[in-house]
């Protein structure tokens, strides 16, 4: 299960949303500027506020990094 | 196998290189880690000559649209440029990734990147309360006290971002004056929540694991003062992605690479730079673009040999 933390400016987590609308992966969004226990959450998860925050199945991901969620995902080249 | 070009760089400079160079069949090699350059993380552009309004996200998306458009360009869009060399045959581009090229031009549209303070405190709560991009992060700071460093237009417009979520913003101006453009001004001053601190230098950010304060030292009475505030954006400028040239190429004390205006040339010859990364006096996407239109159609004589 994916689950991304976001905000509503984030351009990351935009190109993040659309990374994984193209792979057909789903996930969950929590938008972390209207939900305090979301924003908590995320901090505790990955020790910083910046977003977004991508947890692959309990890999932290911190920005959108391709690199590191295919590697999360068991699909990286 | 030697390229005509090689363009380092995917913003508004690199892009508009590619295009151009696609459109006059120069064999061409764009090498970037991500398209848009400092703008893409914008929440709204409305200088972008023919566009109304557009957002950093949309903007990134019409550059590559555009450029992947082109016939004939060849892109590496995850990757940067580590090294460029000059050997005996030409020149050589390496990347960050392990792969190097040939060519017989370079054109350096690499952008610049957020000035840090510089100041202790601040490597180590990068992201866990010290942010450069206040469009990026003003949502997290619902609620709390945050300092802005910087009294230009970057300063002034993240306090604007941060006046729909913080709960207290200090501003810290070095100077005795806001630089700042005057609508951008006026938007600060109708806020309670915004106190302008004039004569301030930032020296030190504190906290254990998140920020907890910021210290600061008041230039005109000489005292240190500290402020509690759970983040601090650093809004002071930019400086030029000019480190993986080395010394091939003349940089200025800013360590911008030094260009002839009317051709876009560097001190090397077969080396161009545009945008941001250059001595050019104003840093704007009209401009980036423009010079690295500019820096094509020489480069172009050039490989003709004119």
């Amino acid at each position: 299960m994916i689950k991304i933390y976001t905000t509503p400016t984030c351009v990351y987590c935009k190109m993040a949303k659309e990374y994984f609308g193209k792979n057909n992966l789903a996930f969950e969004e929590h938008d972390v500027s209207k939900d305090e226990a979301s924003l908590n959450e995320m901090v505790a998860k990955s020790h910083q506020m910046g977003v977004p925050v991508i947890d692959v199945n309990g890999t932290i991901v911190v920005g959108f990094d391709k690199g590191a969620i295919e590697s999360a995902l068991g699909t990286g080249k | 196998m030697i390229y005509d070009l090689i363009i380092v760089g995917g913003g508004p400079g690199g892009v508009a290189a590619g295009v151009y160079a696609a459109r006059k069949k120069i064999k061409t090699l764009l090498i970037t880690n991500e398209f848009g350059g400092q703008s893409n993380v914008s929440a709204d552009i409305q200088n972008w000559i023919g566009t109304r309004t557009i957002s950093g996200f949309d903007f990134t998306k019409a550059l590559e649209d555009h450029l992947r458009a082109q016939e004939d360009v060849e892109i590496i869009d995850d990757d940067s440029v580590g090294s460029v060399k000059r050997e005996a045959e030409g020149l050589t581009v390496a990347t960050k990734g392990g792969k190097a090229f040939k060519t017989k031009t370079v054109l350096i549209a690499s952008g610049g990147r957020r000035r840090k303070l510089g100041i202790p405190g601040e490597a180590e709560l990068n992201g866990r309360g010290v942010f450069y991009c206040s469009t990026c992060d003003a949502p997290v700071m619902r609620g709390k006290s945050v300092a802005v460093v910087g009294g230009g237009n970057a300063g002034l417009e993240a306090v604007v971002d941060l006046l729909p979520y913080a709960g207290k913003i200090y501003l810290l101006v070095r100077s005795d004056l806001l630089k700042g453009d005057p609508v951008n001004q006026e938007k600060t001053e109708q806020s309670a929540k915004v106190e302008v601190i004039f004569n301030a230098l930032a020296q030190e950010i504190l906290g254990e694991g998140m920020v907890s304060s910021l210290r600061y030292l008041d230039k005109k009475t000489d005292e240190k003062k500290e402020l509690e505030v759970q983040g601090v954006f650093v809004e002071i400028g930019s400086e030029p992605n000019s480190d993986f040239m080395g010394d091939l190429v003349r940089l200025n004390e800013k360590k911008e690479i030094v260009v002839d205006p009317k051709t876009q040339a560097a001190s090397l010859p077969g080396i161009w730079a545009a945008g941001d990364v250059t001595d050019g006096l104003y840093k704007q996407n009209n401009i980036s673009a423009g010079d690295a239109v500019k820096a094509v159609l020489n480069i172009y004589d050039f490989l003709k040999g004119n």
